[in-house]
């Protein structure tokens, strides 16, 4: 009688199945290994800058660009190491570049889809789709040159007037380089990538519904609006949080149009707000980076990358709990 | 021998002889890095070098003069290339003249502006100065000025030659690279920037402007005679430079062609040789 399942047989006779499951598995665990590894390591780096300044961090006080000249100088062998940051400035131009270009392009985002998907007779709609995956896929630094040498200009010279320019010209210059210009083109930047998550989620709407409500007498477009609309929620929860995610990370072109100054545009200005520069994280990591040699100009890097990390993980969970009141009716993305 | 096990001595082999051929080429690599300002030069004086010394290939990576230093010191790169002179925090380094440059100030064609004093352009890039007219210009518009970001070897020069070691305002926008320096400055009538000599020739779209009387040219750069005139620096380890890097400085410093080489670049060249080396006389 045969000796039944040897262990030095069983290795060779995995099926099939079995062997797929584990040659998938080990990049997927290798990915898993290498995001929280990625994770420690820039959390470990960015410690130092959190320990030493606490929740200040976060505050404002003194000017951030001064206070990098600092810490990177500081790193000098004859002086004691300075960490001294207060990111109040950045991050408000973090948030106000993202905030702006996300409900800007929502909005239009969500008329082209709405219109591409319903309204569009054929041969547009064979036109247009091509045109915004190609738009999805253009550089960023091309953005970045089209804002320099077109839009930066304009609003330069067309937009901003000499008394405006006057009268703040002691505490910031307003040249073109603005939150206006940069607020604009990420959001023609990340629209495309809402239109095209906006039009998979209202082509998923069931036809029978939006028949029935037709069939009841009421207009294309308010049983679009109602009912694709409304029940393509979660679809759009997902392109906006995709491309919140993809506007928080946007570098090179806003280190090119925004002006380059850590400077927090003031709402109270009036109109100038828009016009006024500043400066985000993801731009102020690249202008630093050349100052990675200097250990504690390092560790206030990482301290900006570890914000902008966890920033990116907080909107995948925020995206992930307003999906799921919508989840019962709608249309999953 | 199962196909398998050929298969994988196969593979090993060519993996073998992949990463031996560069090995036996003989090609020694120095690796070097510094400043983003100075790779325009680097890039053609290492193309130059390389049909006088084919075995040494040079490899740069332009962080920045400040942190090119610090490699050196922490012993990762062999030199690098620098913009501002020595400072008292350099300890184990050697640093060597090269060539020299000019960081010129520049405002648009529209202003019929052409000369400024130094401490006038102290007061514009301090934010005391923020209109045109103070400065006797036919512009009746404020001031857009333009500089490079804190962290720039550029800036750091700029800062000790003409702020007195202040920082510049934040009314001064700041920009990634001298290019985009140059063009904000030609896109705007009311712009002023300090670029570096290269970016701001004929075609760039700015009009370089007269310091204290002296053009921004080779002319009086070569003499010292323009106020911003400074040294492109070679920085090397104090002890045990790399012989292939020291070779290359020798070359770039007293060549004659390294000194062409550098004035097509847009440099000025200062210790090279003005005459080609005579050939031997064939017997």
């Amino acid at each position: 009688m045969a000796p039944a399942n040897r262990p030095q047989r069983a290795s060779r006779g995995l099926a099939p199945d079995r062997r797929a499951e584990l040659l998938l598995g080990a990049p997927v665990c290798g990915v898993l290994l290498f995001v929280l590894a990625l994770v420690v390591f820039v959390f470990r780096e960015a410690w130092p800058s959190f320990a030493r300044n606490g929740l200040s961090w976060f505050g404002s006080g003194g000017n951030p660009d001064r206070q990098i000249q600092a810490i990177f100088t500081s790193s000098d062998l004859l002086r004691a190491p300075v960490y001294t940051f207060h990111a109040w400035p950045i991050v408000w131009g973090t948030l106000l570049c993202t905030a702006g270009a996300v409900c800007l392009s929502f909005v239009a985002a969500l008329f082209v889809a709405v219109f591409v998907v319903e309204f569009a007779p054929e041969w547009i709609r064979r036109t247009l789709e091509p045109v915004v995956r190609l738009l999805a896929s253009v550089p960023s630094v091309i953005f970045g040159l089209l804002g320099v040498l077109v839009l930066v200009p304009f609003v330069g010279q067309h937009v901003i007037t000499n008394g405006a320019r006057r009268s703040v010209a002691y505490i910031v210059s307003l040249s073109g380089y603005s939150l206006l210009a940069g607020v604009v083109i990420l959001s023609l930047m990340i629209s495309p990538l809402m239109i095209a998550v906006f039009s998979d989620g209202l082509r998923a709407v069931p036809r029978g519904w939006l028949e029935g409500s037709l069939g009841l007498g009421i207009n294309r477009w308010r049983t679009f609006w109602k009912i694709g609309v409304r029940t393509a929620r979660p679809a759009l929860v997902a392109g906006t949080v995709l491309a919140t995610a993809r506007a928080l990370g946007e570098t090179v072109m806003l280190a090119m149009v925004t002006g380059g100054v850590s400077f927090a545009p003031n709402p109270a200005d009036g109109l100038i707000f828009f016009v006024e520069p500043t400066r985000p994280l993801a731009a102020t990591i690249l202008q630093t980076a050349e100052e990675l040699s200097s250990s504690p100009m390092r560790h206030t890097i990482f301290a900006m990358a570890a914000v902008l990390l966890f920033s990116a993980a907080l909107l995948s969970l925020a995206g992930w709990a307003a999906k799921q009141p919508m989840k019962q009716h709608g249309v999953r993305a | 021998m199962t196909t398998r096990t050929t298969t994988l001595l196969g593979v090993l082999t060519a993996l073998a002889v992949l990463i031996a051929a560069p090995a036996a080429s003989q090609a020694a690599t120095v690796f070097g890095s510094g400043s983003s300002a100075e790779q325009p030069y680097f890039d053609a004086l290492a193309a130059g070098y390389r049909k006088v010394d084919p075995h040494t290939k040079l490899v740069y990576n332009p962080d920045g003069g400040n942190a090119g230093a610090k490699d050196v010191q922490q012993g990762k790169s062999a030199f690098a290339l620098q913009t501002r002179p020595p400072l008292p925090s350099d300890s184990g380094l050697s640093y060597a003249k090269l060539f020299l440059d000019g960081l010129c100030v520049a405002v648009n064609p529209a202003n019929v502006l052409n000369n400024l004093a130094i401490g006038q352009v102290k007061d514009v890039f301090l934010g005391d100065v923020t209109e045109w007219q103070q400065v006797g210009s036919n512009l009746r518009s404020p001031i857009s000025a333009f500089g490079r970001n804190s962290t720039a070897g550029l800036y750091t020069f700029f800062q000790s030659a003409v702020l007195g070691g202040a920082t510049q305002a934040t009314n001064v926008a700041q920009l990634d690279t001298d290019g985009e320096v140059a063009v904000a400055v030609s896109k705007n009538q009311a712009g002023i920037g300090y670029v570096g000599l290269a970016n701001s020739g004929p075609g760039s779209g700015v009009k370089r402007l007269k310091l204290g009387g002296q053009p921004c040219q080779a002319s009086a750069i070569k003499t010292l005679k323009y106020p911003l005139s400074r040294y492109g620096w070679i920085v090397l380890p104090a002890r045990h430079p790399n012989q292939a890097a020291t070779r290359f400085a020798d070359w770039v410093r007293t060549s004659y062609a390294a000194g062409r080489i550098i004035a097509k670049a847009g440099g000025v060249p200062a210790f090279n040789a003005t005459h080609p080396p005579k050939k031997a006389k064939k017997k």
